[in-house]
């Protein structure tokens, strides 16, 4: 009894001591929070956090730095490699199964209360929670769904966007018929973010990127999804060259009302604000193959294990970047979904984001693997050869299928 | 006179489409930084803009950092130039001037590490500089520019140097000089066209380079101007051509500029310097 | 180069004085080139992960990952095609245009300026224009052709890799055409004149002094050229990366844009390290070429 009451007090000194000591290193200590790229808010939205938070914790330096998200990914690595890692990272949540298999990332959950957990969409936490523990919170989230012109479909004589993939065949061609440089349906076929948009034509064709720790690109859904898509090009419902467009030149096409049909993310709604206010379109569900589904991304703010900061930086998160007044700006700024339900109250009475907070139920989300992104590669290869002719969608993708499973198994 | 009228109408016509092809950037270039953002993205586009939207420079200028990266450029070209030219001078000096053992070995390291390009060594540079602690610092670029520059430097300057007459230093010498009076007074005057001509060279090479800086650089705040732009366009969702085009403007200009003053110099050195 | 043969050239006196010239040199050199060829062939024989910990050694497992690799054959191909492509067309366009050049005419001067103004740009931003220019629905190629009625609906130029890579290899001829012309405007002005007038004289045509006088003695310029020129594209790295990025469907990628993502986008490093070393070994190859080509011309002179 005695001697635990020692301990106790021993353990309490030296908790003071590592306290004096910390709050002396403090004067210094700095933590540092790499992110993403969203848009030209997001530096700005950010540094006003900091200084938020740093208002209320006068010593603590909390510095942002906005990065390119094709470099994310990369400049993480080497910065692991190089020992200059952040404290804080924004990461694509699925990259976070490497991290923690690598013993990278900082288990939260001694770091937070349970009313706070509770304060999450329990849908966009799942993806952060391996083993059952968090590793992550989820700072956007993001479900696809059609945008589709309004005046263009009329015009066709299509006065109900298409529910499923024959309607928008249909749709497509009776846009095609009006002549013009106008196309029915936007197809991306470059860079970025190439392979999501095969795959709402995989899922809502019942197929699957990965299955039972196989690949399943090539499975006999895989190649009707790949099909229809190159059938559209063949008969020039699409743009022409598909593989000349990514995701902004498909979305400026929308913009400037010369495609009847796109899948896509919330934040085009904001662009069409700015950029095309007099553009008259409409939010529909993706179309329906033999089922419904959406592509569900979420991104995720981490603490790396090798920071010196861990509960400073976890202290940023919970009592600046994770309030219910932060996340309402941020969402609104930058145009993505609640992920707390206090925040979702915000949103309520906002129609256009109910057709994709809607569509969530139906999220896919990308796989949990390691070599994700040279798996990403080996699909948008594929896609790649068979949008240019070089290639059948079959072998393409069996081609793809051959190098993911190498990956899978390695 | 009329014979030549008509001979340089007939050469300038063979060098048309050549000339054409290379002015045609530079055409985009200021057709594009000069137009109001929303006819950039206009179908089908047009050459010309209805209004000269200068506004484009300033808000490159604010909005895409341009400020911080064309100093960050600045001064590691200017460190890397200096700090190249210290190493190098001696080096050719000893190449040019003086017999000993090994100059051939040195001559042949001086080709093998002019043949390197920063490409094919950039995993195992970028590692190196994460041991000594210098990824995102802007003197590990400094550092790596002075390394690949060195080759070339001690090359262009050695060929000078054996242009310049020993005699006139033999003279000194007989007038009483020691080796380094020589070297200050009689040597170094005689060298220093030499000597600004390779300096040109590597500041250019460090303006514009473009592997190095995307490796080792991290923060916004440290990037060069080359990457800086680069970054503008690569892994963007939203890329905004007007000023982008503004920004390439920006960066290419003086160093042009630069080049076609010095053009005749440049050319004549690099001559001496490549074929010795 | 008679400082063997009278020792008052040696300018310094002393003996050790020229090797502490050539020090800091060499020591830059070895420390931050020297250094990362070491850890590169090491990391190349060992297993190691993505975050840079080698462990044990592998047994060439790297190198035969990297060899049997299904898009090594083609990265390879498309090399050679690349470097190939570029260095002939360079060579071809540039001795005309040094001739052109070489010749006294009205505006000499700003043409030369204009034909080596690619130089001065960097191949990022010359890239990034171009990238720009050929920008399908909105790019200035296609607004050219449109004004001129040659165009009817948009052409994708960059879609595939049937029109991306000429233009690729366009493009880098266009900006490896400065040096060539260079060097060879330095071969042509050292040329002694006295030979084309006596043949001019004995009647022989313009093509026949071209033909037997001027290629033969340009030839060790073009030798020179062809290897300098052949490890410049070899390495020759932004161009395609901003342009194209290896798309479509590694249609246009070449080995080091695959080296590139090898390292740093797909944490293949054991992989990559290797073919930096087979790289290296390449360009060692090349190198030596031209050291020998190079002897030659002196001995000759």
């Amino acid at each position: 009894m005695h001697k635990t009451g020692t301990r106790r007090v021993l353990s309490l000194l030296a908790g003071a001591a590592a306290l004096v000591g910390m709050s002396t290193a403090s004067d210094a200590a700095t933590i540092r929070v790499v992110l993403g790229y969203y848009s030209a808010a997001t530096q700005g939205l950010f540094e006003e956090m900091a200084k938020d938070y740093m208002s209320k914790h006068p010593g603590d330096e909390v510095k942002i730095e906005v990065i390119q998200w094709d470099n994310l990914q990369q400049r993480l690595t080497t910065d692991i490699a190089g020992g200059t890692a952040p404290d804080i990272s924004m990461i694509g949540t699925r990259w976070l199964l490497d991290y923690v298999k690598n013993d990278i990332a900082e288990p939260m959950d001694s770091y937070i209360t349970p009313e706070f957990k509770a304060g999450f969409i329990d849908a966009f936490l799942a993806p952060s929670t391996l083993d059952g523990k968090l590793y992550g919170l989820p700072i956007a989230a993001s479900a696809r769904a059609m945008y589709y012109n309004k005046d263009l479909l009329a015009k066709a004589g299509v006065n109900e966007p298409p529910a499923n993939w024959d309607g928008v065949v249909d749709t497509a061609k009776k846009i095609k018929a009006l002549g013009g440089d106008s196309y029915g349906f936007a197809l991306q076929g470059k860079e970025i973010e190439t392979d999501a948009y095969w795959y709402y034509s995989l899922w809502t064709h019942g197929g699957e990127i990965i299955k039972d720790g196989k690949s399943g690109v090539a499975s006999p859904e895989a190649v009707a999804a790949l099909t229809l898509y190159k059938s559209m090009i063949d008969d020039g419902l699409t743009e022409p060259d598909p593989t000349g467009l990514n995701r902004q030149d498909i979305e400026r096409l929308f913009k400037q009302g010369r495609v009847g049909m796109i899948l896509t993310g919330p934040w085009l709604r904001g662009q069409i604000k700015d950029e095309a206010p007099t553009l008259n379109y409409g939010i529909a569900p993706i179309p329906e193959g033999t089922t419904k589904a959406t592509y569900g991304v979420t991104d995720t703010l981490m603490v790396f294990k090798s920071s010196p900061n861990k509960e400073l930086a976890m202290k940023f998160l919970t009592e600046t970047v994770f309030t219910p007044e932060w996340r309402i700006k941020f969402s609104k700024a930058e145009g993505f979904l609640p992920v707390m339900k206090e925040e979702a109250k915000a949103f309520a009475d906002d129609p256009q984001l109910k057709a994709f907070t809607d569509m969530l139920a139906y999220a896919h989300f990308a796989p949990a693997v390691a070599n994700w992104e040279q798996m990403v590669d080996a699909i948008i290869a594929a896609l790649q050869k068979t949008y240019t002719g070089q290639s059948q969608p079959e072998p393409a993708l069996k081609e793809a299928a051959a190098t993911i499973d190498g990956l899978l198994q390695q | 006179m009329e014979n030549k009228l008509r001979k340089s109408l007939l050469l300038w016509l063979a060098l048309s489409p050549l000339i054409i092809i290379i002015l045609f950037p530079f055409a985009v270039m200021l057709s594009t930084a000069l137009k109001p953002p929303l006819e950039v993205l206009v179908y089908p586009p047009t050459w010309l803009p209805t209004e000269l939207h200068w506004q484009n420079f300033s808000a490159m200028w604010e909005a895409a950092r341009i400020g911080p990266a064309v100093f960050n450029s600045t001064w590691v070209s200017l460190a890397a130039t200096a700090i190249c030219l210290v190493v190098a001078i001696p080096a050719a000096y000893a190449a040019a001037r003086m017999e000993f053992r090994g100059l051939k070995l040195f001559r042949q390291f001086l080709l093998v590490t002019q043949m390197l390009s920063p490409i094919v060594l950039v995993l195992g540079i970028f590692r190196l500089m994460a041991k000594m602690g210098m990824v995102d610092k802007l003197p590990a670029l400094v550092l790596a520019y002075v390394a690949f520059n060195l080759a070339f430097s001690v090359w262009m300057l050695q060929a000078y140097f054996q242009t310049i007459p020993r005699e006139l230093e033999e003279a000194a010498k007989l007038d009483g000089a020691s080796a380094f009076q020589r070297l200050r007074l009689v040597f170094l005057p005689l060298a220093t066209p030499a000597i600004g001509i390779t300096a040109v060279f590597v500041f250019i090479y460090c303006w514009n380079e473009f592997v190095l800086a995307m490796t080792l650089l991290r923060s916004p705040e440290h990037n060069t101007l080359t990457f800086q732009v680069f970054s503008l366009v690569g892994g963007r969702y939203q890329i905004q051509w007007e000023q982008v085009m503004a920004a390439t403007l920006v960066a290419s200009l003086p160093v042009a500029v630069i080049f076609a003053v010095l053009q005749r110099y440049l050319v004549s050195g690099l001559t001496v310097g490549a074929v010795k | 180069m008679s400082g063997a043969a009278n020792p008052s050239a040696n300018g310094m006196g002393s003996k050790t004085a020229p090797y502490m010239l050539i020090l800091p040199a060499i020591l830059f050199a070895f420390w931050i080139i020297g250094y990362p060829i070491y850890d590169l062939a090491n990391m190349s024989v060992h297993s190691v992960n993505r975050f840079g910990v080698t462990t044990t050694f592998n047994d060439f497992n790297n190198y035969s990952r990297l060899f049997s690799h299904q898009l090594f054959v083609g990265m390879l191909v498309r090399t050679l095609i690349w470097t190939f492509g570029v260095v002939v067309g360079t060579i071809v366009l540039s001795v005309p245009v040094a001739l052109i050049l070489n010749e006294k005419f009205f505006g000499r001067q700003i043409a030369r300026i204009i034909i080596m103004l690619p130089w001065a740009v960097s191949l990022t931003m010359m890239a990034i224009v171009w990238r720009w220019s050929l920008n399908g629905q909105s790019g200035m190629v296609n607004a050219t052709l449109y004004q001129f009625g040659m165009l009817q609906s948009p052409i994708e130029w960059l879609a595939t890799a049937g029109t991306a890579f000429p233009i690729e290899i366009a493009v880098g001829i266009l900006v490896s055409i400065p040096f060539t012309v260079t060097v060879f405007l330095g071969g042509l002005s050292s040329l002694p004149s006295d030979i084309f007038e006596a043949a001019r004289i004995d009647g022989a045509s313009a093509w026949q002094r071209f033909r037997y006088l001027t290629m033969p003695l340009l030839k060790p310029f073009l030798n020179i050229v062809l290897v300098l020129n052949f490890i410049y594209v070899f390495n020759s790295f932004p161009l395609i990366w901003v342009m194209t990025q290896g798309d479509p469907a590694n249609s246009t990628d070449i080995l080091v844009t695959w080296l590139y993502k090898l390292a740093f986008r797909y944490g293949e490093l054991g992989m990559a390290s290797a073919l930096s070393v087979v790289m290296f070994l390449i360009l060692l190859a090349l190198t030596i070429t031209y050291a020998m080509l190079a002897m030659r011309n002196e001995r000759r002179n």
